[in-house]
């Protein structure tokens, strides 16, 4: 089968939509050009595992350290509502790296598209912010997310779903994210999406042999705004092969086209169905 | 003669005071979880965000849609013998559709703000869980509309009800259309989830798989209610109108198993049924269970007998509840060693909601008509 599933139903879907509603097909998150987004490069082979960043984001976000067994140490092992950012250790046979863990900042959100009220939005810089004021708590982000990283307060009486917010209010008064500016190495940087992408091409056109030939982020899930340079294979690192796609193009083709249908047609099916039956003419047609 | 106060004792299979207690337990246990919050209550955590409420909601919703199914049939197309079953579907919708609202209500973690869904000044049209939260709002009003007349019968405010029998067309007809909407939407909802949700249940089909699934999970609701409430009143069991249900619920069953095996097919699943792992098991249990003994009743003579079109209905419904356990919980979850079992307060909190539920309809099949009079008269 050379003809998927999908693509059928994005062909089906697209001929109905342009047919009979062009209008309506809008995207909800297309707002600002991807290359203008602030953006971050995380370079793992350069990454040395010293957490600072995680650090910064605890002390802008005031969020509260995790500690180990001990007692002695700042020590998350996942992300969590406390745990906006962290770097992981991957060990395989012979080698290793470090991952950092945040919100990608996707430049097509799937927590944007499903969330019902609008806490989370896509802002016109690129980061994917979240208003408490709106949420209902309903965790459909959650779900969304194909990164899995929006987490809750599930200890609060009223809790809200945190992430990182690419610290938007550092942002809008024109720093950098609190983790980068404090990234000792240099293996986490900022800056436009565009020139970042330039720069990590430029990085493996340079060192071919250094890195992976991919940068992550640059296409996966239709591009995200923080893109991962790495020696060890992405997969083996946590960031799946999910596709280029952007996560909500099947769930909002589908809204543009099947909401209006089913109101705009219902009441002329079940219009019809009423004259035809009125007519008595269901009875040789319709076995029951 | 049929006066209410002739009306045979109910003899629904519902004790009154167990039902109660354990409705009251619920009541109490759900002010518990709004005052703590959801962490001491329940054992939902960040791997699943989401628990047996979810399940329990995307269960009930096509069980609850008994009354758009019969509205469907006996308004529109005409079929006017299924009007003797529209009372007791449209009140199993009613409740199965209150059930629903307060277990979302227990379930979304900032219920304060709850009616935010409802503020057309913020709402996202592009999310199917919103589009899903305005149309069940909105039909539970439809639906109190369609049970205000029933309650207001030979009482002083039948006056007060009459317009809404004037306007049943138009009452039913927003019905259909909210309940076609949020239905499918339910499907639709998984659609941004195709990373997590296992493949043999995920599939861009999956709104139109929703939506037949709540046309025959309905109307085996309606034969199962209809059976009860006939036994209750010791009338005698209405064949022809049952097979009738029962060969409907087998045209939608029939459209759902060929869609269900042509996206199997298409999407070249179909080794992962013949060599089944855990997953294709349960796969073979939902469709041999849910699907193929339903259908074996309906397109056999085993459709005639009283019994055949009920069992059906209960395998059918057995069916719906495995899918939607699939769906919401044991095939949708995050990549983590973390598993998921509901809380005893989860537990006993969905229990009780639903013992309320079904004492609520046992009492309004009780006080009030649920079936024609013209029927009544002939015990």
């Amino acid at each position: 089968m050379t003809i998927s599933r999908r693509d059928f139903l994005k062909v089906a879907g697209i001929t109905a939509g342009s047919t009979l509603l062009p209008n309506l097909v809008v995207h909800a998150a297309s707002t600002g050009n991807p290359d203008e987004y602030v953006a971050m490069l995380y370079d793992a082979t350069i990454c040395v595992g010293c957490n600072a960043c995680t650090n910064a984001c605890r002390q802008w976000n005031k969020t509260t350290p995790v500690k180990d067994d001990r007692a002695l140490y700042d020590a998350p092992s996942e992300l969590s509502a406390d745990t906006w950012t962290m770097i992981q250790l991957y060990q395989g046979e012979g080698e290793y790296s470090f991952v950092k863990r945040q919100c990608m900042h996707c430049v097509d959100p799937a927590c944007v598209s499903g969330c019902p009220v609008h806490a989370l939005q896509k802002t016109a810089e690129g980061p994917v912010t979240y208003d408490a004021k709106r949420c209902i708590g309903c965790r459909y982000c959650m779900y969304a997310c194909p990164f899995h990283i929006p987490r809750f307060e599930w200890d609060e009486v009223i809790p809200v779903v945190t992430k990182c917010t690419f610290c938007y209010s550092r942002i809008k008064a024109g720093d950098g994210p609190a983790c980068a500016e404090r990234c000792p190495t240099g293996a986490l940087i900022w800056g436009k999406r565009g020139d970042l992408v330039a720069e990590a091409e430029g990085r493996i056109d340079a060192e071919p042999h250094r890195y992976v030939d991919y940068i992550y982020g640059k296409e996966d899930a239709g591009g995200t705004s923080v893109l991962y340079l790495s020696a060890v294979p992405f997969g083996k690192v946590g960031l799946e092969n999910i596709g280029a796609e952007p996560v909500p193009a099947l769930s909002e083709g589908t809204a543009n086209v099947v909401l209006p249908g089913i109101l705009v047609g219902g009441p002329i099916v079940l219009g019809l169905i009423r004259w035809i039956s009125k007519r008595g003419g269901w009875e040789e047609s319709w076995p029951v | 003669m049929a006066s209410l106060t002739q009306t045979k004792k109910s003899a629904l299979p519902i004790s009154f005071f167990p039902y109660l207690a354990l409705a009251l337990l619920a009541v109490g246990l759900s002010i518990y979880r709004l005052v703590v919050g959801l962490g001491p209550t329940t054992n939902m955590s960040d791997h699943y965000p989401w628990g047996i409420w979810i399940t329990i909601d995307l269960f009930l919703i096509p069980v609850a849609g008994a009354a758009f199914t019969i509205s469907l049939i006996s308004f529109f197309f005409g079929y006017e013998d299924y009007r003797t079953v529209l009372r007791p579907a449209v009140v199993a919708g009613f409740l199965g559709y209150s059930v629903v609202g307060i277990l979302l209500f227990l379930d979304i973690g900032r219920w304060p703000q709850f009616y935010n869904i409802l503020d057309l000044g913020i709402i996202n049209p592009h999310s199917f869980l919103e589009e899903i939260s305005l149309c069940v709002t909105l039909y539970v009003v439809i639906l109190t509309l369609e049970v205000l007349p029933i309650l207001f019968e030979h009482s002083k405010f039948e006056k007060y009800v009459k317009w809404i029998e004037t306007g049943i067309y138009f009452v039913a007809g927003a019905g259909i259309l909210l309940s076609t909407l949020h239905q499918s939407s339910l499907g639709s909802m998984f659609l941004l989830m195709r990373h997590k949700l296992h493949p043999l249940w995920y599939t861009p089909a999956l709104p139109l798989l929703f939506f037949l699934q709540a046309g025959y999970t309905g109307l085996g609701t309606t034969v199962i209610a209809i059976t009860l409430v006939w036994r209750s009143k010791s009338l005698p069991t209405n064949r022809l109108l049952i097979r009738r249900i029962g060969q409907a619920m087998g045209i939608n069953l029939l459209l759902y198993a060929s869609i269900r095996i042509g996206d199997w097919m298409g999407a070249g699943e179909i080794p992962m049924l013949l060599k089944p792992n855990a997953f294709g098991w349960i796969a073979w249990l939902e469709f041999g269970l849910g699907i193929l003994v339903p259908l074996a009743i309906l397109f056999s003579k085993l459709v005639r007998h009283s019994q055949g079109p009920l069992w059906a209905s209960v395998f059918a419904l057995m069916g719906t509840f495995i899918n939607r356990l699939m769906i919401t919980w044991v095939g949708l979850s995050e990549p983590s060693p973390v598993t998921y079992f509901p809380s005893w307060i989860e537990i006993m909190i969905t229990i009780g909601l639903i013992a309320g539920g079904a004492l609520v309809y046992e009492r309004i099949n009780y006080y009030f008509r649920l079936l024609p009079e013209k029927h009544e008269k002939h015990q």
